[in-house]
């Protein structure tokens, strides 16, 4: 009922589709590979919605012998010897490695042998390949991917066959495909089904599999309440602004850009590059720094790296110790707070065991955070910046001693490319960062922070050390 | 056991003390039982000044209907509130017909200038009043808490120097309390009152906003910190203050563009140095914050006569159009939605008007009664009832009622402001509910304690009880039968009322025994406990009045018996909703789930709901 609807709509729009996709190609072909190619598929489907009972092959016989001119003129190396499917892609790689040139296989493949021997390698092969193309998200690929099983062939016409795992190779393969594309997150469409069911048939393997994923994927689509968009924000400080935004997970919190990054020429000629600094701080968290003792000191600590997709980016935080049991003091009561009722009642009853839900695990002391922040230059001195402009809105920060436990970058993180880089500085891969600050790189501070808490007030100003982590 | 109650301590004794204390002396023979619930229960429906219904004298009565008259008459001819409501400003012609009524004084004493009137006679006038919501603001913010503090806690000289005035309408007066950053919250009042240096004057520098009357009052009562030190301690308390408008510093803002009461005069005040002389502090330095209470607390009863005496207007307009409209050859009389709604209207009215001169007359008995609890049981019921009311008035003209030829738009808009000023009655609810639970929990504790310590004869005891009370033993606390205080004719709803006493003690008993002192925490158990206590309250003084007007043969008694009957029996039901609402996994509570929406719409700000058209594939 339904099924069959969507099964009929599916072929129609099938025809409009095929029609419409005719031209392009044909622009880079010759009028000879175009008309019967045309014919053939506008053919096919015809019969294919007509004959559906009477033929195997979805081919028509009007096909026939064309094939064998195409590929003569297409591809001649590929029928002088056992040539393998990966090969295939590879020399068609060689010119670029786009959709366009993968589509060309498939078609060159779905043209070359109206028997589509071998379909199940080429499958498996192109399956392969479709991260080097590029296409491995692209549904329409992987639907012209199933498209190159031949239809009607593999479904059970008794039950005997369908009792019995009729073509395992080919359902294996099909399976194989589908996974692929739930391995990506590609959801399967509608003419992904309207394949499965001509090649295969119902309640066959790939159809189970497509069934499962079309039950899973749209519950699972929504599921991460904190969704990270496809595209992430090319612009550094756009990046920081949205990750802290993320990580924060406050609506008051106010993200302050404290430094644009720039690159100004000193008069001595010499460029410098000033780093981006991009800070939040939440109202709560301001309010706690307010109250905190001045005598407790407060941490600079990072990089602490937060992944966003495929990205790293790195963000620094201001935090203390959790306050010692003995300084915590409870606001006393204060019975000419609340003109209009008791805001405690004068009773010796405590609440009962049953309804005492006051138990949490994830309730640990681990210490306030007052702030973070993110820059593409994690030195003591770039970080400084960031809390003398904390200091504007936080002025306590002036008396409160504020330690630098700065860690080493994390090299093993850094992508390919910047190999050479990476071993020059201790930086987070993603950040551009000139050569021109030898000095700078002295500065970097790797403080142990046990040994510095001892030391509280003369830390601001140590004298930097290089710490082992910071050259390899 | 009802002794304990006198020992409540501190800011609580405002809240408490008196209302508890009162049903010790009230107390009855044959119910001295030492049974603990039954003083609770005793507490809100025994006593000796709930039945019979308070009752004033004829002179009085004389004096009122004298007094009435001309006030009727002079809000019938000579206010436009519909003009006052346009032009949001209420002509001085008007304010100058007010004064010479002495409606500006009504409740200052005669060595003042005033009428020195009682509270039922002020609850009285101002049923009249309330007929336009300006009117009634502007005077409620002069007399009920604007120069209440110098009646209630100035000295001589400061009464002598002030309420003549006051009291003529020559000077007018406003209450000045909440600040842009504390509503009821007593701790963020920042406005700020120093010594001056030759110690004469105090200096008054801060800013307070939704000042009622800030735009033309001329003496203000002030809050404002000041540096006291206790024991040795130098500590900010609040002070309260006389203020001038001729002591100069002061500026008032533009006057708030309002949704209802348009007329009256709200604005933002700022107090720039003001000079205030260390004489016109209003009782002691430091000593600010009960005088606050006190003055809100007092200032709320006359709401509910206000609401009753809205509705009966209400009713009067809406009837004839009722009446003389047909549909389908029909009258809209005779159609049952219309009639349900007059009967409602006519239920609240009754409800209202009772609680409220049962209120006032309790108010008015001598020494100084605190009614603090029952004002803002009449507050929170009065102000929610008659918002339902005006609406249900305004449906009953559908299209019409809805435009500005008819005042019903007008009496929903200043409607809308009853439950929101005057302490809101989400406020208002917590302290009733914790002003119960406190006297419930000094008399229980000792008791739950017991039992959480196994004791088993109290709990066989207790089990027994309730057993019994399941098994439909009826609970007699002396309402009816033989010397029963209520009439025959209403033994029914006062049987319904003593179980819902009964069962609401043992309801307190188990939240008592379930939060303890964090009850304060659960407010959706404290707002179904306040509503139980309201609807309590409500039978009682339905009852009361009823029983008093069949004694005497009041004309229409017989309807009264009907609408008491009909709201107790209605109440009934919903107090027996809540408090299995507030029974332990009671199908019926769906707190948790509540909590649970709001925490998540909350997180998220928006309602979060994917649109229904939304697809995942």
């Amino acid at each position: 009922m339904k099924g069959s609807r969507c099964l009929h709509q599916l072929k129609s729009l099938r025809l409009l589709s095929h029609a419409g996709r005719l031209l392009p190609p044909a622009a880079g072909d010759n009028g000879a590979l175009f008309r019967p190619r045309s014919s053939s598929q506008l053919g096919g489907l015809q019969c294919a919605q007509r004959e559906v009972l009477r033929h195997f092959h979805s081919s028509p016989a009007c096909t026939k012998g064309q094939p064998a001119r195409f590929v003569q003129e297409e591809d001649k190396t590929r029928d002088k010897s056992l040539v393998t499917h990966d090969d295939l892609f590879e020399q068609v790689a060689k010119e670029a490695k786009t959709k366009a040139t993968f589509n060309k296989v498939i078609d060159v493949y779905t043209k070359g042998d109206i028997r589509r021997r071998g379909h199940v390698e080429f499958i498996y092969a192109a399956l392969k390949k479709m991260p080097e193309f590029g296409v491995e998200k692209d549904l329409t690929v992987y639907n012209k991917l199933l498209d190159v099983f031949p239809k009607e062939v593999f479904v059970p016409r008794n039950f005997i066959q369908r009792m019995f795992n009729h073509y395992p190779r080919q359902q294996e393969c099909g399976v194989q495909v589908l996974e692929q594309m739930e391995n990506y997150g590609i959801m399967p469409n509608i003419e992904t089904k309207v394949l499965l069911v001509q090649i295969f048939g119902e309640k066959t393997h790939p159809m189970r599999k497509y069934q499962r994923i079309m039950y899973w994927f749209p519950k699972f689509k929504h599921v991460n309440p904190f969704p990270i968009p496809e595209q992430l924000p090319e612009d550094p400080v756009d990046l920081a602004r949205f990750s802290l935004t993320r990580m924060a997970n406050d609506w008051d919190a106010k993200v302050t850009v404290y430094q644009l990054p720039c690159t100004d020429v000193t008069e001595s000629g010499a460029e410098v590059t000033l780093p981006h600094i991009v800070g939040i701080q939440s109202p709560g968290q301001m309010e706690a720094l307010a109250k905190h003792n001045p005598d407790r000191p407060v941490f600079v600590e990072g990089p602490f790296p937060l992944w966003m997709r495929k990205t790293c980016v790195y963000y620094y935080v201001l935090r203390a110790d959790p306050t010692p049991p003995e300084e915590k003091i409870e606001e006393p009561y204060d019975p000419e707070r609340c003109l209009s009722y008791p805001l405690q009642l004068d009773l010796d009853l405590d609440r009962d065991l049953g309804d005492d839900e006051s138990f949490d695990v994830e309730d640990l002391d681990e210490g306030p955070v007052f702030a973070m922040c993110m820059t593409s230059q994690g030195d003591q001195a770039t970080l400084n910046q960031w809390i003398s402009g904390l200091q504007e809105s936080n002025p306590i920060l002036g008396q409160i001693p504020t330690l630098f436990r700065l860690g080493a970058g994390p090299r093993e993180l850094q992508g390919v490319g910047d190999a050479d880089s990476a071993s020059r500085s201790w930086f987070p891969s993603h950040v551009q960062r000139e050569e021109a600050h030898p000095g700078e790189e002295a500065e970097a501070v790797v403080e142990e922070a046990e040994a510095v808490v001892e030391e509280a007030e003369a830390v601001v100003e140590e004298e930097p050390r290089r710490s082992q982590g910071v050259k390899q | 056991s009802v002794s304990l109650c006198n020992t409540s301590q501190g800011c609580s004794a405002g809240f408490v003390s008196k209302v508890w204390k009162r049903d010790a002396h009230g107390y009855q023979q044959p119910l001295q039982c030492c049974d603990c619930f039954k003083d609770l229960r005793a507490c809100f429906v025994l006593q000796a000044e709930v039945f019979p219904y308070p009752e004033i004298g004829n002179d009085e009565l004389e004096e009122i209907k004298q007094l009435v008259a001309p006030v009727e008459k002079f809000f019938s001819d000579d206010v436009d509130s519909a003009k006052i409501d346009r032009e949001a400003t209420i002509p001085p012609e008007t304010l100058q017909g007010l004064k010479d009524l002495g409606l500006f004084g009504i409740m200052i004493p005669e060595e003042y200038g005033g009428l020195g009137l009682s509270n039922t006679i002020y609850a009285r006038l101002n049923e009249i009043i309330a007929l336009d919501g300006s009117i009634a603001v502007t005077l409620a913010a002069h007399q009920a808490i604007g120069l209440k503090g110098i009646l209630i806690a100035g000295n001589e000289a400061q009464k002598q120097k002030y309420l003549p005035k006051l009291a003529s309408g020559e000077h007018i007066a406003a209450f000045c309390l909440t600040e842009p950053g504390s509503g009821s919250d007593a701790a963020s009042i920042q406005t700020r009152a120093t010594l001056s240096e030759d110690g004469k004057h105090y200096l008054i520098n801060g800013s307070k906003i939704w000042i009622s009357n800030g735009g033309m009052a001329d003496i203000m009562t002030v809050f404002a910190r000041t540096e006291v030190e206790v024991d040795g301690v130098k500590k900010d308390k609040i002070s309260a203050f006389i203020v001038e408008r001729a002591f100069g510093g002061i500026t008032s803002g533009k006057p708030e563009d309002k949704l209802g009461i348009r007329g009256s005069n709200t604005c933002e005040l700022s107090f720039d140095n003001v000079p205030v002389p260390v004489e016109n502090v209003i009782g002691e330095i430091g000593g600010g914050f009960k005088i606050a209470m006190n003055i809100l607390n007092s200032g709320r009863f006359s709401m509910g006569s206000s609401c009753a005496g809205m509705i009966k207007k209400l009713i009067e307009l809406t009837s004839e159009y009722a009446t003389t409209r047909k549909q389908f050859n029909k009258s809209l009389s005779e159609f049952g939605m219309i009639q349900e709604k007059f009967a409602m209207m006519a239920l609240n009215a009754f409800v209202m008007e009772s609680m409220a001169y049962l209120t006032s007359g309790m108010m008015d008995r001598p020494g100084i009664p605190d009614c603090s609890l029952e004002a803002a049981m009449v507050k929170v019921f009065s102000s929610e009832g008659g918002w339902i009311c005006v609406s249900e008035a305004l449906q009953v003209l559908g299209g019409l009622g809805y435009t500005k030829n008819y005042p019903f738009e007008r009496f929903v808009r200043d409607c809308r402001i009853l439950p929101i000023f005057e302490g809101t009655n989400e406020i208002l609810r917590m302290y009733i509910a914790l002003t119960g639970m406190q006297y419930a929990g000094k008399i229980l504790t000792g008791k739950i304690k017991e039992m959480k310590k196994g004791n088993i004869g109290l709990a066989i005891g207790m089990v027994s009880k309730k057993l019994r009370a399941s098994l439909g033993a009826s609970v007699d606390l002396g309402l009816t039968g033989k010397d029963g205080v209520v009439h025959p004719s209403l033994e029914d709803s006062a049987k319904k009322l003593e179980q819902n006493v009964s069962l609401f003690g043992s309801t307190v008993e188990s939240l008592l025994y379930r939060y303890g002192k964090t009850i304060v925490d659960e407010q959706l158990v404290l707002k179904r406990v306040a509503d139980v206590l309201i609807h309590i309250y409500a039978m009682t003084a339905v009852l009361s009045r009823a029983s008093r007007s069949i004694s005497i043969g009041l004309r229409n008694h017989d309807h009264e018996v009907l609408l008491a009957n009909t709201f107790c029996n209605d109440a009934f039901f919903k107090n027996n909703y809540w408090m299995v609402q507030l029974q332990k996994h009671s199908p019926e509570n769906n707190d948790a789930n509540i909590k649970k929406i709001a925490k998540q719409v909350l997180e998220n700000r928006a309602y979060i709901c994917s649109h229904p058209l939304e697809r995942t594939y």
